[in-house]
């Protein structure tokens, strides 16, 4: 387990308003890191301008800009031998820091640090502290790093229009207001090879099924015609998006990580339980809201939605997001922000999607139990395994119990995850299809399988197979996976 | 380039201004420095064997006898020509001094011909001179830097440490900075470059790879570069410069040995030996090895601890003085740095080379005494190098190389060496198997022993530098994952575009091999029980099994 305690994260600007419109990356790549800071940056003694957020805020001023400007120099230092591919990580002994340019000149710092092991010594010496230096894989924080950029960029859009829009000062405020609470939901320590991938978990669903929920989305998008994108969810798993995928891909990781883990409480808790919110009078169906109303019938109810930043790469649009659930099921609908939303238009929504989703859910669960006994019981397979492909975004796991709002548990020792993570780097490096086999320490075998855009990782259970039942066993695998 | 402005400023520390920093240390300065050879020459036989008095070969009164008769020339090499020839004759007899350490020690220097090494910073000049800011530069498959801890550039693989000084200032400054926050700075990745600092004693190594190497791989490459700036001056010596002078110029005890670090920098990157740590031996029939350790073996002299034969820049036999043996083996690291040594420079072809020598993994801090010679000139393939304690013992060790000649004359031994040459991997007879390495731990008298590896000419596909190296890199990453330093493997097997690999470590062997990219889990298999089978049969003929050892102490006695 990682012993990480306090994240700085911290965000800095390399430019300043005046000089923006001169300055370009490649002006800054020729001039030396040394003389940046005095013709383009803020001048000396303000260098804690340059600096957007950091956390812990509590740093003190000079150990901040300190922290800054190595970042910086690691930066700029790298551009001396290749000017366009700068450096994303620097090692030391006791932490790792991460680096991400988002957008140009906008650079994003994360510092993790090294497990410790402490060993006690004697004659009441203070315990020798060793490091563990290679615990960390850089895929994995590297992937999270961009995942932070990508989720404040979903709930704010990008730094450059708020920094246009409102200058310095409402971008430090937005930061602020984001990170604040977005770094304590971030749960270094069980991050894996699944924060590499930011992949997509699909229900599996039978055509007929399938088809009914299309329908159900035109039926709905054709009677309000306010809506613009819709996707459609089943016990957390993605069954039908409107979205682009990079977009679907970090609004499921809020709503499979943040949204959805908060409101399943008053489900769990059965139909009288004081928790469950109340139908007021509408047992018709078991539909509700997640986002914006918690309750249509209180006339102090506010109609407000957050808003999302989608597309920003070109038409840059900003959406109301409304979430609406019924038992499994859920929705989301996006609205142009432009639009105000009414009680009238909550209400008409309410009335048209509660009924038909309670009843999607149900034939949906039904379905779902059918396909179940069919496959016959569960029993302990002879491997799990991660897979993922490139091209849809498509992700399944069994080596990850449920994830929950806090932690990812794991079913296999983190040594073996890491050892997916290693295979993984390697297959990133190469463009061709690829298969590793590896037996660790423990007498483990793990399998990578690199193929037309889909990776698939196999740890098997038999501790004394030879490298053929090895292959065979991933073989029926592949079978049954694809 | 002002640095006032940023935050970074801090990072600079105010002495460390190599642009502008002259030097003024003079060569007499140092010369204050450097120890009296005494001092090493007694470290050195306390390493070698301290329950043998007979192994110390200082007597003190030849070193005060020789004092006044020091001179050197402005290069700070220091030539020895016989007192009978002139510098005409230097193909006959040069004494060289690699290392300005052993200065005082030699004495009657007359004449100032250029030391073999000191021919190379002409030579070497090529990439000297090359445009550090051109996109050429940055596309060098692999950049070393060595700079002391002041940030003055020591050696540069590409492009002049001049024009570097500054860049290499940036690298300290990095450094000192993470220092200062009581932290260690370990390595940088970008998508293109690994890069990776070390600190050792008061030099800073970097290497800046596009090779996707391990990390730990590249940091013992670094030690490697480390240990061969050793190897020419000690690390006792190092110390006691930087301790002395913190912002000396080590450059100034370098020049002309540029080459022999481009040269090892070469050298890791084509031969699996330096990431393996073991030796590379030539193949030849186990009664032949055994009589070239049997002549090495009688032509011995008081004080004498390594004789060694190197053909084709592979050992043919070693025989080491067994209290030596006893004490520390040799260490393949070592023996690597001086097959380098000797390859580096053309100079040692011409007749004898006397030369103080440090192996580093041995002790660091002190040196032998190296006779350098090739059996076959003029085509200098086979090298004998004969490894003595004492500085005074030049004409004992010559007269064990004209033993050495004679015996090997006698029964054609050149002839057989000129024939023998590596293998073929088709010789093995397994289909499908393009290529292999093992390295055997099951020797006998393992823990004694030299390291070894064995391995097949690369052949097509591989017959191209590019294919070659492309095959090394396959290897070497095999080798990095295989000895994760957190997560080591026992197997891997790995299905490529172009070729299959599968690397696999035992207690008693660790194996890469390369087979065709078809080849099916079985076959491999198979070709693997095929290999190890044949490597067995063949083991007395591809290692040395039984190294030869003699003792040169009961005649130390006698003298």
């Amino acid at each position: 387990m990682y012993l990480i305690k306090g994240m700085p994260i911290r965000l800095l600007q390399g430019r300043t308003n005046e000089l923006q419109t001169h300055l370009n990356a490649d002006d800054q790549s020729k001039n030396g890191f040394w003389n940046t800071g005095k013709t383009f940056g803020p001048r000396e003694g303000e260098e804690e301008k340059k600096i957007l957020f950091y956390h812990p805020c509590e740093v003190e001023k000079n150990e901040k800009i300190r922290n800054v400007g190595l970042c910086e120099a690691i930066v700029q230092f790298t551009r001396t031998f290749c000017p366009t591919k700068p450096a994303k990580s620097l090692h030391t002994q006791k932490n790792r820091q991460f680096f991400h340019e988002p957008e140009e000149s906008f650079w994003m710092v994360m510092v993790v640090r090294n497990p410790m092991i402490e060993k006690p010594n004697k004659d009441g010496k203070p315990p020798t502290i060793e490091y563990q230096e290679d615990e960390i894989l850089d895929s994995v924080y590297g992937a999270v790093l961009q995942q932070c950029y990508s989720m404040y960029k979903l709930f704010n859009g990008t730094f450059i229009r708020t920094f246009e829009a409102g200058g310095v000062e409402l971008l430090i405020q937005k930061l602020e207001k984001f990170f604040y609470r977005y770094i304590q939901t971030l749960h270094l320590q069980s991050c894996d090879l699944l924060d590499v991938f930011g992949g997509l978990s699909f229900f599996p669903l039978d055509k007929m099924t399938y088809l009914k929920i299309q329908s159900f989305v035109n039926r709905v998008e054709e009677s309000l015609s306010l809506v613009k994108y819709t996707a459609f969810l089943y016990n957390d798993q993605l069954i039908w998006s409107g979205l682009e995928q990079d977009d679907m891909r970090i609004l499921y990781k809020y709503l499979t990580t943040s949204l959805f883990p908060r409101h399943t409480e008053p489900e769990l808790a059965g139909r009288d339980s004081p928790l469950r919110p109340e139908v007021t009078g509408n047992l018709l169906h078991y539909g509700r809201f997640l986002t914006g109303p918690a309750n249509l019938k209180d006339p102090e109810t506010k109609f407000r939605f957050p808003k999302i930043f989608v597309n920003t790469e070109d038409s840059y649009e900003e959406l109301h997001l409304i979430v609406y659930k019924a038992m499994s099921a859920a929705v989301c609908f996006m609205i142009n922000a432009s639009v105000e939303l009414t009680r009238e238009f909550c209400e008409q929504l309410d009335a048209l999607v509660g009924p038909q989703l309670t009843l999607l859910a149900s034939d949906i669960c039904e379905q779902y139990n059918i396909n179940k006994r069919i496959s016959g019981p569960e029993k302990e397979p002879q491997f799990k395994f991660i897979y993922f492909n490139h091209m849809n975004l498509a992700e399944k796991s069994t080596i990850h119990m449920r994830k929950t709002a806090s932690v990812s548990l794991t079913s296999v020792h983190p040594d073996l995850i890491k050892i997916l993570g290693d295979i993984n780097s390697d297959f990133a490096r190469v463009d061709a299809d690829e298969e590793i086999i590896v037996k660790a320490m423990t007498d483990y075998w793990v399998v990578g399988k690199k193929s037309d855009q889909r990776e698939l990782y196999v740890i098997l259970n038999q501790k004394n197979a030879n490298l053929i039942e090895v292959n065979d066993e991933v073989k029926r695998l592949c079978a049954a996976v694809q | 380039m002002e640095t006032t402005d940023s935050p970074i400023t801090s990072l600079t520390p105010s002495d460390q201004n190599v642009l502008s920093e002259n030097d003024i240390d003079s060569i007499s300065e140092l010369e204050d420095l450097l120890p009296p050879s005494k001092m090493e020459s007694s470290n050195e036989s306390k390493a070698i064997d301290t329950s043998s008095d007979n192994l110390n070969p200082k007597d003190v009164h030849v070193e005060s006898q020789q004092d006044d008769a020091v001179v050197f020339d402005g290069s700070e090499k220091l030539v020895n020509a016989s007192k009978d020839n002139g510098p005409e004759d230097t193909g006959e007899i040069v004494v060289t001094m690699l290392g300005r350490g052993k200065l005082d020690e030699q004495g009657v220097c007359a004449n100032r011909i250029p030391s073999p090494l000191s021919e190379t910073s002409l030579e070497a000049s090529s990439h000297w001179d090359e445009d550090v800011t051109a996109e050429s530069w940055r596309q060098h498959r692999k950049h070393v830097f060595v700079l002391s801890e002041a940030g003055k550039p020591i050696y540069s693989r590409y492009g002049s440490e001049e024009a570097l000084s500054s860049t290499m200032g940036v690298m300290m400054a990095l450094v000192s900075f993470i220092q200062s926050g009581d932290n260690v700075i370990r390595s940088v990745y970008s998508d293109e470059h690994t890069v990776v600092f070390m600190q050792q004693g008061p030099l800073v190594l970097v290497s800046v790879s596009s090779t996707h190497q391990s990390e730990q791989q590249l940091r013992n490459e670094l030690i490697y570069v480390y240990n061969q700036i050793v190897c020419m001056l000690t690390q006792a010596s190092i110390t006691r410069i930087f301790e002395h002078k913190k912002n000396y110029d080590l450059r100034r005890l370098l020049t002309g040995s540029e080459k022999i670090l481009d040269g090892l920098l070469n050298l890791v990157d084509f031969d699996p030996s330096f990431f393996l740590s073991a030796v590379h031996c030539l193949p030849v029939a186990s009664s032949f090895r055994d009589s070239l350790s049997q002549i090495l073996q009688k032509a011995i002299t008081p004080n004498l601890v390594f004789s060694i034969l190197v053909a084709k820049n592979q050992l043919l036999t070693i025989a080491q003085e067994k209290m030596v043996i006893e004490d520390a083996k040799l260490d393949p690291a070592d023996l690597h740095l001086l097959i380098n040594l000797i390859g580096a420079s053309s100079a040692f072809q011409a007749g004898e080379i006397w030369t103080p020598i440090c192996l580093p993994s041995f002790n660091p801090d002190c040196y032998f005494y190296a006779y350098i010679s090739y059996l076959d000139p003029p085509e200098c393939t086979v090298c004998l190098l004969l490894l003595s304690t004492d500085n005074e013992a030049f004409y004992a060790v010559a007269e064990c190389k004209r033993k050495i000649e004679e015996a090997m004359l006698a029964q054609n031994a050149l002839t057989y060496i000129a024939k023998a040459q590596s293998y073929s991997v088709s010789q093995v007879g397994v289909s499908d198997l393009r290529h292999f390495m093992y390295k055997p731990f099951d020797v006998p008298d393992n823990h004694h022993q030299l390291t070894q590896f064995t391995s097949p000419e690369m052949e097509a596909p591989y017959d191209s530098d590019e294919e070659k190296m492309r095959l090394l890199d396959l290897y070497r990453d095999m080798h990095g994952r295989i000895h994760n330093t957190s997560r080591p493997l026992k197997l891997i097997y790995h299905v490529a575009a172009r070729e299959t690999l599968l690397a696999w470590v035992t207690s008693k062997f660790e194996l890469y091999t390369c087979f065709s990219p078809l080849v099916t889990k079985s076959c491999a298999i198979n070709a693997i029980t095929k290999l190890l089978r044949w490597v067995k049969k063949e083991e007395d003929r591809l290692f040395i099994r039984y190294p030869p050892k003699y003792s040169t102490t009961s005649n130390a006695s006698k003298s």
